[in-house]
């Protein structure tokens, strides 16, 4: 239940770091030596930007990982080998792409916006990056448990359609700027139901904090079933896996970018480190949005616990497992189907995915308020 | 609201246009409102080569024009040019000429199938595809040393005979495509959004498509009962046992399904080609090539690479994995054609798309484009 | 009966003569009177026209029909002898579309003019292209150069200096 003014907030990777460096015994070395100088302040900074620094490592790492498995798994669907050269089984090839796009000259149209068009990849980079700060890896292992945290991480999904426009239009190319169109008809269409089947998660949890909705799902029915919001909401779930798949522009629904029909969509114009930003943007969205499926409806990084492991460890496991499986689960659908027209895609939203997703909300309100669960 | 139509022009690099292709669109948002194909950036004046070549000389020119299925390309110029010399042909020699062009079929569809599948966002089809159409090219290979320009069939019969064991390895062939067609049908034929995508997009009735000049398997997604093999039989097609795949539902569906159903056909062809196979000669000794190897030398000065047929002129046309392709071929008594046209399958097909796309959406021209099945080289020749 | 003669009997005044083309019925029709033949050359049955055949004889320019009937399973083709200097005949477009395209092509690359031909212009070649190439004296020495002017358009010259734009 909601009680308003919840005081304790759950721990966070602030709060891991000054465990771990407790538990080696400096923490209060280092506290001491910076309360000596009256500044206790730039220990703060220095540990927030610690976790920056690791959060942007390993989305980094992340993406240059997904690449490379997507284009693995493609081939292994295509029955082709895939990048095979660089690195033992072309693991380096996404450095040899990123070295590649440093390299290339960077091109900005003559008639294009030059401001605007520098500004989209960045724009769509952060917004891409800020999904990440309420999001839990593992117990404690969240750069920030925002008690609003589902509302900001819709909040900020929404500045993507935006930042797309922006490309779009700052291009001044026709293919750009229906690719830029498409992109919000579809991001507008596909956010309603998106937020509406994660309200109805947080109907049940009474906190849109993430690690609260993770720590809900904690636990198991009849000893066996794990206490998961997919078992308690399966049309919810798979209302939500759509919407975020058409939120993160895959096929089926890569309409943004359908380069069939629109060369490439809102990035056509781009080259070198910009399209590069797009490219990151991409794939840490990929990952994002699947660490947000998990964290709602799969139960996050809950699991049984292992004997002499921490499960700050574990629990990270978990997560990454589940996650991968999301993301498998998108790569696959990328590799058998074929895209869905646009008008197709609009009606299935605004016609289908709205009324189930309030259906679905219906029943999790009955649900509540009967005292079911 | 006001608003004003867009112009946009898809082509001529784009990535779905298969080549050098060109649409002027009219678009109102994403509806097209009026399209004009605009072709032309593949010419290579194939027809004045023609006019200066030989009539042997002109066969590796006709490989050019739909690459992806030269074989037929091949032998409706040398039909058309033994109808007009009055050249005859060896049985084994048109036994092998079926096989070939049936087996290029074949070839055809499966490149179809990849590039349409590709065309709506599926990428995989396209690889298996390849796949495929690998051990056929391979077969090519060992049959006349190239895998896409064959310059194969000449006048008089074919350059060289089958190689040892290429009839077992055709078997071989054949059973693997018997059971990867199910496979792809697996794959595409129940995918709702492929059905959605292609059900009742791009239609254009039998009347239509006959006065656009519409061919081939297009044509017969149309509902119309006309395959040249059937209505005007050439070659050795009468003796053997096949049907021609029609559906009646006009769409871009339609058109698709009658290929897969094409290819099933063509396999039965190969199969009884295969068992039937006759013994004798490749070659009619009086015309054409001398074999490279094996043959005897003496019989080399029996083999004009020139001739003279009687003047005249003539149309001859055959079902091609496109559509009818057709060379009309004038001579006037000399070494050298007086006149060569071709009618390709591709370039007529296309007159009726703007009718089959106006009102729909960009990616419905891409799908009913990609279901013409049209090879720039064949349309711009 | 063949259904060269077959016309013949119904038009006699068109029809000059009938003959063969290698196994297909031919009939050398007017010019003046193409629309009308055309006409009953459809009634007849002759729904698909496959190709229009521009050829160039020196002293005159012969245009060859092919046209097949899907109802009956026949085959005809119509020819009609052009005068060299201005090779001009009607249009066939308003009863077999598939001829907006043939016809452009004849007109294109053989130089023969469609009267009543909707959008008579260049097709495989860019407009402002010289010469017609499959005229028998057409100058193949010349080379000619192409590129794209502001507005998409082509630009055709033989010395090339189209090619030096912008520099």
């Amino acid at each position: 239940m909601w009680t308003g003014d919840k005081m304790i907030t759950n721990p966070n990777a602030y709060d891991l770091i000054v465990a771990i460096l407790n538990a080696i015994g400096v923490y209060n070395i280092i506290l001491g030596f910076f309360q000596d100088l009256g500044m206790e302040y730039i220990l703060r900074v220095i540990i927030v930007l610690v976790i920056i620094a690791v959060l942007l490592v390993f989305v980094l790492l992340t993406v240059m990982f997904l690449s490379w498995l997507e284009r693995k798994m493609f081939a292994v669907v295509q029955s082709r080998y895939g990048p095979m050269v660089t690195g033992p089984r072309g693991l380096f090839q996404p450095i040899a792409d990123g070295i590649k796009l440093l390299g290339k000259e960077d091109i900005i149209p003559a008639k294009a916006d030059r401001w605007i068009f520098t500004l989209a990849p960045f724009v769509v980079f952060v917004s891409v990056l800020l999904v990440f700060i309420p999001l839990p890896f593992g117990r404690s292992l969240i750069v920030s448990d925002l008690k609003v945290g589902l509302l900001y991480i819709i909040a900020i999904s929404a500045v993507t359609p935006i930042s797309i426009l922006l490309a779009g239009w700052a291009s001044n190319n026709k293919y750009s700027l229906m690719g830029a169109i498409r992109a919000v008809a579809q991001d507008i269409s596909y956010t309603i139901p998106l937020a509406i089947t994660a309200i109805a998660v947080v109907v049940f949890v009474g906190s849109l904090s993430t690690v609260d909705i993770v720590n809900a799902q904690s636990g198991y029915w009849f000893g066996f079933i794990p206490k998961w919001f997919i078992f308690l909401q399966p049309l919810g779930f798979i209302l939500f896996l759509i919407a975020c798949i058409a939120e993160m522009g895959r096929i089926p629904f890569d309409f943004q970018e359908s380069e069939q029909e629109l060369v490439a969509g809102f990035f056509t114009e781009y080259s070198g480190m910009k399209f590069a930003m797009f490219f990151l943007a991409e794939y840490a969205h990929l990952f994002a949005v699947s660490g947000i499926i998990v964290t709602i409806f799969l139960g996050g990084w809950t699991g049984p616990a292992l004997p002499f492991i921490p499960f700050e460890l574990t629990s990270l496991i978990y997560f990454m497992i589940k996650t991968y499986a999301v993301i498998f689960f998108a790569m696959w659908l990328r590799d058998t189907v074929p895209r869905v027209r646009i008008d197709q895609l609009l009606n299935l939203g605004w016609k289908i995915m709205i009324p189930l997703a309030l259906l679905n909300l219906l029943l999790a309100a009955f649900v509540v308020t009967a005292g079911v669960i | 609201m006001e608003t004003e139509t867009l112009l946009l022009n898809m082509g001529p690099v784009h990535p779905s246009t298969h080549g050098v292709l060109r649409f002027k669109l009219r678009m109102d948002g994403e509806i097209i409102r009026d399209c004009q194909v605009v072709v032309g950036y593949l010419h290579r004046g194939t027809e004045k080569l023609g006019e200066m070549k030989t009539y042997l000389q002109f066969v590796p020119y006709t490989d050019r024009l739909d690459y992806i299925a030269a074989m037929p390309n091949n032998y409706s110029y040398v039909k058309a040019v033994e109808e007009l010399a009055g050249i005859e042909v060896p049985l084994r020699a048109e036994y092998i000429r079926v096989l070939v062009m049936e087996l290029n079929r074949i070839v055809n569809h499966l490149v179809f199938m990849g590039s349409l599948l590709l065309d709506l966002g599926a990428s995989t089809m396209i690889m298996y595809g390849f796949r495929e159409r690998e051990k056929a090219l391979q077969l090519y290979e060992s049959l006349c040393g190239a895998r896409m320009t064959f310059n194969y069939i000449r006048p008089g019969g074919v350059r060289e005979d089958l190689p040892d064991g290429f009839i077992p390895k055709l078997r071989e062939f054949i059973k693997d495509m018997e059971k990867r067609i199910p496979d792809y049908e697996d794959l595409i034929n129940g995918n709702e959004i492929f059905l959605m995508r292609m059900k009742n997009i791009g239609v254009i009735n039998a009347e239509e498509a006959i006065n656009s000049g519409m061919t081939g398997p297009s044509l017969r997604g149309s509902g119309v009962d006309y395959d040249i093999r059937k209505v005007e039989p050439y070659s050795i097609y009468p003796d053997l046992d096949f049907k021609a795949c029609m559906r009646s539902e006009c769409d871009s569906l339609a058109r698709y399904l009658v290929r897969v159903d094409e290819m099933r056909e063509s396999l039965h062809i190969l199969e009884q080609i295969a068992d039937t196979m006759p013994e004798g000669k490749f070659i009619n000794q009086r015309y054409g090539m001398a074999p490279t190897t094996g043959a005897p030398t003496a019989v080399m000065s029996f083999f004009p690479r020139i001739f003279t047929p009687r003047a005249g002129e003539v149309y001859s046309r055959i079902e091609a994995p496109k559509g009818e392709l057709g060379f009309y071929v004038a001579s006037d008594g000399t070494t050298k054609p007086y006149r060569v046209k071709i009618r390709s399958p591709s370039f007529c097909n296309l007159v009726a798309l703007p009718k089959m796309v106006a009102g729909l959406k960009i990616p419905d021209l891409i799908a009913a484009f990609g279901t013409i099945d049209v090879v720039l080289g064949d349309v711009d020749r | 009966m063949n259904p060269a003669e077959e016309l013949k009997n119904a038009l006699p005044n068109s029809v000059l003569s009938v003959g063969i083309q290698t196994n297909k019925p031919l009939a050398v029709i007017k010019k003046e009177d193409m629309l009308k033949v055309a006409a009953k050359v459809r009634d007849m049955g002759f729904d698909n026209l496959s190709v229009i055949t521009g050829v160039d004889c020196v002293d005159r320019i012969e245009v060859i029909y092919n046209f097949f009937s899907y109802k009956k399973k026949q085959n005809l083709a119509l020819k009609v002898v052009l005068d060299r200097s201005s090779p001009e005949i009607d249009s066939v477009v308003s009863i077999w579309k598939v001829a907006d395209w043939l016809e452009r092509e004849t007109y294109d690359l053989v130089g023969i003019k469609f009267n009543g031909h909707p959008d008579l212009m260049r097709i495989l070649l860019p407009e402002g292209w010289i010469g017609y190439p499959l005229r028998k004296d057409y100058d193949m020495k010349t080379e000619q150069f192409v590129t794209i002017g502001e507005d998409g358009e082509d630009i055709v010259s033989t010395d090339g200096s189209n090619l030096l734009r912008g520099q």
